[in-house]
């Protein structure tokens, strides 16, 4: 093995270890399982949301609208539950449906309409944003709010539902995890397994390599493609129930931010273990690249623009990695 | 014609590399004259007129248009020299965001002395004028994206024409034209011819060529294998001469079918095409030889399920067979090794055996959920039978060399029993030591199932069937025992001729 | 008998107002023109900025007060681009009205706008933005006087020496000027220290803000004081408190309010103690009064300030107030300011 091989494979993982020494010796409190814990949980809803992008990435695709899928979400679970006054289960089934629905509706677009991956989730992307405003006239939806007909909507975010974004589990300290990082591991390991050691992810990725090839060897390339946009979508409403458990409030919000950090996390997964490609491995070590990044610099008072710049120059060098060192830059 | 050539190259010598492409061409063009220049893919035609059209520099030889030295650098040094080249990708010669007055003047936009402003008004006046000069009747309005692909290529010539060319080089323009569509360029060239250009026209079809040739050139391995000027014209010559057989190679073996397993009535493939029947047998390896463009891929697409047949019927091992994808086909035990595997065959993100046992994953795994082992187990084992050079089954496809690369390809398929085992150009890209191998495997395992084998290099149908049959004109034309094959016959139906004497 | 009404109107909130069908036509008569023919009044609401609960309450409160008057309200809303706000203003001029409201929007694209409609004999206030023009008078919520009310909360239930986070974004013009009110009171009292600053315009902002509180509490154990002078970021302060489980050990205060805001304050054991807010449905009505006042000739002044309220949670607790509709009716500092109303004027509180 080359030193360049060595560090395509290891030169990320390396870089995390050199980030973490450097925040745990210039930033106190930094080395605790809190706060390891509060690493996973504050990147928790993205990391969910990136595991969903890198199952259309790996057909060669793209989800422009998970973000706003999980704002919708979100919105959702609220009106479901303060409006409609239904309980956690009703909020959690709506949401799961919407993810399913949009994915849907992403790959029919994408794969029978023929409309350009980046295109159609855009064009879903605006669509959700003003979808979620619809219903309560663009208000936030909060306990007691007034509806646009004068009512007071008097449902309550469900204590079970609550739950999903507060609730800790005992792991070696009492209240230690909570529910959204347990979701994010299950997830990723779910994700991981079904990529890297079923069939269907193994053919997933022979579509996105070589669409053509993979079909000539007798796949169904649409409905995997279509397959992916649902996980996608499913996955972004997963991560919107999380952040309205966590919020306990429905929202109004783009979620620009969230795709943008999601997929930051996704690309910068293509350089961990010198993949080049998209992979559930690396899209979680992404994402928690990003998450310490950030939980170092705020303790260390950094403000708000440098950690945008500084997220900026970890993805344009996760980005150097993959393309210019590993062997599939070079064809 | 008399007068002597306007354009005239000897000693051409280009190589990539280790390999030569051109091994010393000459060949002369003379005005008022259409010259027709033959050879099968790879011979060499596609850098020759990268060389003239100034894409290519030149490594030995020299040029000269009109007794003076001709050696352009740029393409658009040759265009000004009076050499105009129409690129077989139509989409290179018109830009398809523009209506067709701005393309016919669109080179008028750029280079010194081109106007500041874009005067549309005075843009249709000389796209008027273009299209006058030229005989062509086409709405100068019209987006190029709303043509007809016959419509685009008559405003890529005659944007082309516009620079008053002495030489006019047409690299497969009828490649994606219907016959009625070609007739209307026909005519254009005709018109062309009249004026005294020289026209190099290079082509497959013998329809064309029958048409259009007053002179055919044929290259052969980069090197001129024949030039043909006297009249009648020699078409067998012609097609003889490109696709240089040599006869009795390798003798083959050659076995008799014991029991159809594949069979076909009045199949037809393409509209307007001649319906055929097809039996294939078990055991044997039928290989379907004819130019580029008659429709064996059609057929190898047809029998995968990657396309309906348009009439006829197929039958699979004694039952109506109709697949409506390819993984019903496979399912039915219709493989296919499709042509070109860099496009349609390898997965470039995947590894050797991760290659290999794409199609076969369902069998490769319990419960959705892969079994790596006896993935890598098969791998090695068709590492081993077909001889690829490798260091192991986990090595990067583009590690490989393009000949192991295709036995990899072939591989992939050979893991699981075949029906009926297609393969679609197999030895194209490959060297000589791998297309023997594949060759020997395909003829060791042959038992049990039927092969057939798509080739437009008629060695490599003599070097590995038991039968060879002629397509033409989307059909089966002809058919021969590879035993004491009638080279005269097999090349007249090959060229698409009434075969004289036979029939 | 009209402050009567208004009295009573305010003392009845919630009550069902049979008698308001009676009411409009009994009041237009001794208002003064042109509001002694109010059908015949037309008036204006240009927006820049129209998503989100405040601007939506805003719109509301601009609402009711042109129902009260009985005037045809125009809204013409330019979804955040300046060029277009401009070109509404040429709009509501060719449209004919008598008034237009600015709300929000850039100095610079809205200056000469502004000045058009002035010269077209229309009446013009602004609200939340300065379009430097002497004939046009300015609404405004003072964010100064919310940041004070609040930090002097701060200041009397935690005393004059703490140390504190800070949530701050520099650049957003109201969150400067509250900033402004924070460097003064650090200055004035020494004992407050500001050990972490921190902030993000990231949304979903609560949510953004709440990863990076968490960092900044884990850092420093010893913050008592959070001051988050915007709800979004006070929302996210608390998350990250309550996940912190230092619910009990730190405060949060901040200014502006919402539905959601009450509930979370009024959680039991929430960390959020105060916040200062003008209700935004008054200063929509503050806005169509001053243009009101200019159009029957009457001046409203210069500038006109909407005083804001603070609200505590106790305010919250005693009063069991639960949305925004409650906090109109029990706190009535907070339903209506004695802003631009003369005695002619219609309260649209008053049902």
């Amino acid at each position: 093995m080359t030193v360049r091989d060595l560090a395509m494979r290891y030169g990320f993982l390396a870089l995390l270890a050199a980030m973490i020494a450097y925040f745990a010796v210039s930033a106190s409190g930094f080395v605790s399982p809190q706060s390891a814990v509060f690493i996973f949980q504050s990147v928790a809803i993205t990391g969910v949301l990136a595991l969903g992008v890198t199952a259309t990435l790996v057909v060669g695709g793209f989800d422009l609208s998970i973000g706003s899928v999980a704002t919708t979400a979100m919105m959702a679970a609220a009106y479901v539950m303060v409006v409609l006054e239904q309980n956690a289960l009703v909020a959690v089934i709506v949401c799961l449906a919407i993810g399913v629905i949009v994915g849907l509706i992403n790959g029919f677009l994408i794969v029978y309409m023929r409309v350009p991956d980046l295109l159609a989730t855009l064009g879903m992307m605006f669509l959700l944003v003003g979808l979620q405003r619809i219903p309560t006239e663009g208000r936030s939806i909060a306990t007691g709010m007034t509806m646009p007909d004068g009512s007071v909507a008097s449902g309550t975010f469900s204590p079970a539902f609550l739950a999903l974004g507060r609730h800790r589990f005992d792991f070696f300290i009492p209240n230690l995890v909570p529910v959204s990082v347990v979701v994010l591991l299950i997830l990723a390991v779910l994700i991981w397994f079904f990529l890297e050691y079923t069939r269907f992810g193994r053919m997933m990725y022979a579509v996105g390599s070589n669409e053509r090839a993979a079909q000539l060897a007798g796949a169904p390339v649409k409905a995997y493609k279509i397959w992916a946009y649902v996980i996608s979508g499913i996955f972004a409403s997963i991560g919107g129930i999380l952040l309205a458990a966590r919020l306990g409030r429905g929202d109004i919000a783009s979620g620009n931010n969230l795709l943008l950090d999601s997929v930051a996390a996704a690309l910068i997964g293509f350089a961990v273990l010198g993949a080049a490609k998209p992979n559930a491995f690396g899209t979680a070590i992404g994402a928690l690249f990003v998450g310490i990044l950030l939980q170092g610099l705020t303790m260390m008072n950094a403000p708000y623009y440098t950690q945008d710049f500084v997220k900026g120059v970890v993805l344009v060098v996760a980005l150097v990695f993959t393309f210019a060192l590993s062997r599939s830059g070079q064809k | 014609m008399v007068e002597g050539a306007v354009f005239r190259a000897a000693g051409l010598k280009k190589s990539f590399g280790p390999i030569q492409v051109l091994g010393g061409v000459g060949l002369e063009l003379h005005a008022g004259e259409v010259t027709v220049l033959m050879g099968a893919n790879g011979a060499g035609k596609s850098t020759l007129v990268k060389i003239v059209s100034g894409v290519y520099s030149l490594d030995q030889g020299e040029i000269t248009l009109d007794g003076k030295p001709f050696q352009p650098a740029t393409p658009a040094e040759a265009i000004r020299a009076g050499v105009v080249t129409v690129h077989q990708n139509i989409a290179d010669g018109v830009v398809a965001a523009l209506d067709v007055a701005t393309n016919l003047t669109l080179d008028r936009l750029n280079g010194k002395g081109a106007p500041l402003l874009f005067n549309p008004r005075r843009v249709r006046r000389e796209a008027r004028k273009v299209a006058d000069a030229m005989g062509l009747s086409i709405d100068l309005d019209a987006q190029i994206a709303d043509l007809s692909l016959a419509d685009r290529q008559m405003v890529a010539i005659a944007r082309a024409m516009a620079h008053e060319p002495k030489v006019l080089i047409l690299d497969e323009p009828t490649s994606s034209l219907s016959s009625a569509e070609a007739n209307r360029l026909f005519k254009l060239i005709d018109h062309l011819r009249g004026r005294g250009v020289a026209i190099l026209y290079i082509s497959h079809r013998m329809s064309d060529i029958r048409r259009l040739a007053d002179r055919i050139i044929s290259l052969r391995d980069g090197v001129i294998a024949g030039v043909f000027g006297e009249k009648p014209l020699d078409y067998e010559g012609a097609v003889n001469a490109m696709l240089g057989q040599k006869i009795g190679l390798s003798a083959v073996a050659v076995r008799h079918a014991d029991g159809a397993i594949f069979s076909s009535e009045h199949l037809k493939i393409a509209e307007g095409s001649t319906p055929f029947s097809l039996t294939l047998g078990d055991g044997e390896i039928v290989a379907i030889t004819g130019l580029v463009g008659v429709g064996k891929t059609a057929l190898a697409e047809t029998l995968f399920g990657l396309r309906k047949p348009l009439a006829g019927n197929m039958n699979l091992n004694g039952r109506p067979y109709a697949p409506k994808s390819t993984s019903e086909a496979i399912d039915a035990g219709v493989f296919l090794v499709a042509k070109d595997r860099a496009e349609n065959g390898i997965v470039h993100d995947f590894n050797i055996y991760e290659n290999m046992s794409l199609p076969f994953l369902q069998r490769l795994s319990r419960m959705g959920i892969l079994r790596r082992g006896a993935e890598r187990t098969t791998a090695r084992q068709q590492i081993s039978d077909l001889g690829i050079v490798c260091r192991t089954e986990r090595d990067e496809m583009g590690t490989l060399s393009g000949g192991n690369q295709q036995k990899v390809m072939v591989a992939r398929w050979m893991s699981q029993n075949a029906r009926l085992f297609i393969l679609d150009e197999p030895f194209q890209g490959v060297d000589i030591a791998a297309r023997r191998d594949i060759a020997a495997k395909l003829r060791a395992s042959s038992a049990g199932r039927t092969t057939l084998i798509f080739v437009t290099e008629l060695d490599e149908a003599l070097e590995t069937a038991d039968r060879i049959l002629v397509m033409s004109e989307h059909s089966i034309v002809g058919e021969h025992r590879n035993a004491e094959v009638d080279m005269d016959r097999l090349l007249a139906e090959i060229a698409g001729q009434p075969v004289r004497g036979a029939a | 008998m009209k402050i009567d009404r208004r009295t009573l109107g305010k003392m009845a909130m919630g009550l069902v107002g049979a008698t308001c069908l009676m009411q409009l036509p009994a009041m237009a008569q001794d208002k003064p023109a042109p509001f002694d023919n109010p059908g015949n009044v037309k008036i204006a609401l240009v927006r820049y900025l129209s998503t989100g609960d405040f601007f939506q309450a805003y719109l509301s409160g601009v609402e009711s007060q042109a129902k009260a008057l009985g005037v045809d309200l125009r809204v013409l809303d330019s979804r955040q681009d300046a060029a277009l706000q401009a070109d509404m203003v040429d709009q509501a001029i060719a449209l004919g009205v008598n008034g237009i409201i600015i709300q929000h929007g850039l100095t610079e694209s809205m200056k000469e706008a502004a000045q058009r409609a002035v010269d077209a004999g229309i009446k013009v206030v602004a609200f939340d933005v300065n379009v430097e023009n002497d004939k046009i008078p300015q609404i405004e919520q003072s964010d100064r006087d919310l940041a004070r009310l609040a930090l002097e909360q701060a200041i009397k239930d935690n005393g004059e020496s703490w140390k504190a986070g800070y949530v701050y974004v520099a650049g957003i013009a109201p969150l400067d000027r509250r900033n402004e009110t924070w460097v003064d009171f650090k200055k004035k009292y020494p004992g407050i220290e500001e050990k972490a600053m921190f902030g993000t315009l990231d949304n979903p902002i609560a949510n953004s803000v709440a990863n990076q509180a968490r960092s900044v509490i884990t850092a420093n154990p010893d913050i008592k004081v959070m001051f988050a002078p915007y709800d979004e970021f006070a929302k996210g302060v608390k998350i990250a408190v309550d996940e912190a489980g230092l619910s009990s050990d730190i405060k949060i205060y901040s200014a502006d309010i919402s539905t959601s805001d009450i509930a979370a304050m009024r959680e039991s054991g929430s960390a959020w103690a105060a916040t200062a807010a003008t209700n935004p449905a008054v200063v929509g009505q503050v806005s169509v009064r001053a243009l009101a006042q200019l159009l029957a000739g009457e001046d409203p002044g210069k500038s006109v300030i909407v005083p804001p309220t603070l609200i505590t949670q106790k305010d919250l607790n005693d009063n069991d107030i639960k949305n925004m509709e409650d906090l109109s009716a029990k706190l009535p500092q907070f339903a209506h300011a004695d802003v631009a109303m003369p005695a002619w004027m219609p309260n649209p509180n008053a049902k």
